[in-house]
């Protein structure tokens, strides 16, 4: 039995605009730095935007995790329309929802509540990069 | 002359996650928006201009667009050119740490020291090319006002165009048909201001279409004529109870 351990990608949705982006960009490095460091893989939504080949492939290839800051859902969509599949699709608004005492607030630094927003939503990730690589390895051994 | 929609440029980031001049481009894209120009500038996520719709895509064709890219890819540079229009400048994170001698940066999620400084010099040169590209070089700053902060205008929330983008409407002009960036916006402005669809509006109407599209100087009869005959339509629909 041999199975190819795959990396989820990882894409976050860039928000320049609203506190949710820093938030999303935030709980992405917690995760891919800290969390699941080998598990997972982050992916810069800008190549996807230009059509990066390189970029389009690891989504094309892996099970991936989006992050989006708002209803736009900007990541979601540029991860379906580079012909990847979304295992997860997680946006911070939920997040907050789940979480109303963690108001965050600032855009290039986020306040203690979106730190800490950011990092329950990476937590929440992580269970989720672990349950798709659970997934990923039984399909694995079907094929074997 | 009714007041219009005030000019202001786009500033695009790439914001790459995958690297620390990714972030660079963030933070001085936020210096920009929030302290350094903030009544004169505006943003869109760069994903909007394929993920948002047709207003989204009329950014940079609306806006003169400054782009800020972390590295030769040249995503928002690029990106801006694909899928909305030429921008008006750009500039590459790299270029600058080289061409001023700054230190590397470091650390995507927490920039060190270098990389903070990269994004100030960038902030302060996408600055000087928001003057520039509104014409507005040499102006007086707040604190030649009297402001506490030397060579930034008074803080404000900066503009985030997320989701709201630019209105546009399709006129048939001479068999072809044209987009023309913020025409619901500059009827609602004169409709509010009580204009009669008359000569004098008309070319009003056409003055302000040129502030924020391209109007072929031979074609400027048929603009004015296709412009005004679409207001008094706009007119029409809106004085309906």
């Amino acid at each position: 039995m041999s199975i190819k351990k795959q990396k989820v990608a990882i894409v976050p949705c860039s928000g320049i605009g609203k506190s949710f982006g820093t938030v999303g960009r935030e709980a992405a490095y917690e995760l891919c730095e800290n969390l699941r460091p080998d598990d997972t893989q982050l992916v810069a939504l800008s190549k996807l935007v230009l059509g990066d080949s390189a970029a389009r492939e690891i989504v094309g290839r892996n099970p991936t995790v989006t992050i989006d800051g708002c209803k736009m859902m900007c990541a979601a969509k540029m991860v379906k329309q580079s012909g990847g599949t979304i295992a997860r699709e997680a946006t911070v608004f939920d997040a907050f929802r789940r979480h109303k005492n963690l108001k965050p607030e600032g855009i290039a630094e986020l306040n203690e509540a979106g730190l800490k927003l950011a990092k329950v939503l990476a937590e929440e990730l992580a269970d989720a990069v672990a349950e798709i690589n659970n997934l990923e390895a039984v399909k694995g051994e079907r094929h074997d | 002359m009714t007041e219009l929609p005030k000019r202001k440029a786009g500033i695009v980031a790439c914001s790459g996650e995958e690297l620390p001049e990714g972030t660079v481009t963030r933070l001085a894209a936020l210096e920009v928006l929030h302290e350094l120009r903030p009544n004169d500038t505006v943003t869109i996520c760069l994903p909007l201009f394929l993920a948002g719709g047709e207003e989204d895509r009329t950014f940079a064709r609306f806006y003169p667009t400054i782009t800020i890219d972390g590295c030769e890819l040249r995503c928002a540079a690029r990106a801006t050119e694909m899928h909305s229009a030429k921008p008006a400048a750009s500039i590459v994170v790299n270029d600058i740490v080289a061409e001023c001698g700054l230190g590397k940066p470091e650390g995507r999620r927490r920039l060190n020291e270098a990389g903070k400084q990269a994004a100030n010099v960038i902030a302060e040169r996408v600055a000087a090319l928001v003057d520039e590209a509104l014409g507005t070089k040499g102006r007086p700053t707040a604190s030649d006002e009297g402001a506490a902060t030397p060579n930034k205008q008074r803080k404000t929330e900066a503009t985030c165009s997320c989701g709201s983008g630019i209105p546009v409407l399709n006129l048939f002009i001479d068999g072809k048909v044209v987009e023309m960036a913020a025409l619901p916006l500059i009827f609602q402005k004169f409709h509010e201001a009580g204009r009669a669809p008359d000569e004098a509006a008309a070319q009003e109407l056409l003055e302000a279409v040129k502030v924020y599209n391209y109007v072929p100087p031979e074609d400027e009869q048929s603009y004015r004529e296709a412009i005004i005959k679409e207001y008094a339509a706009y007119r029409e629909r809106e004085s309906k109870p």
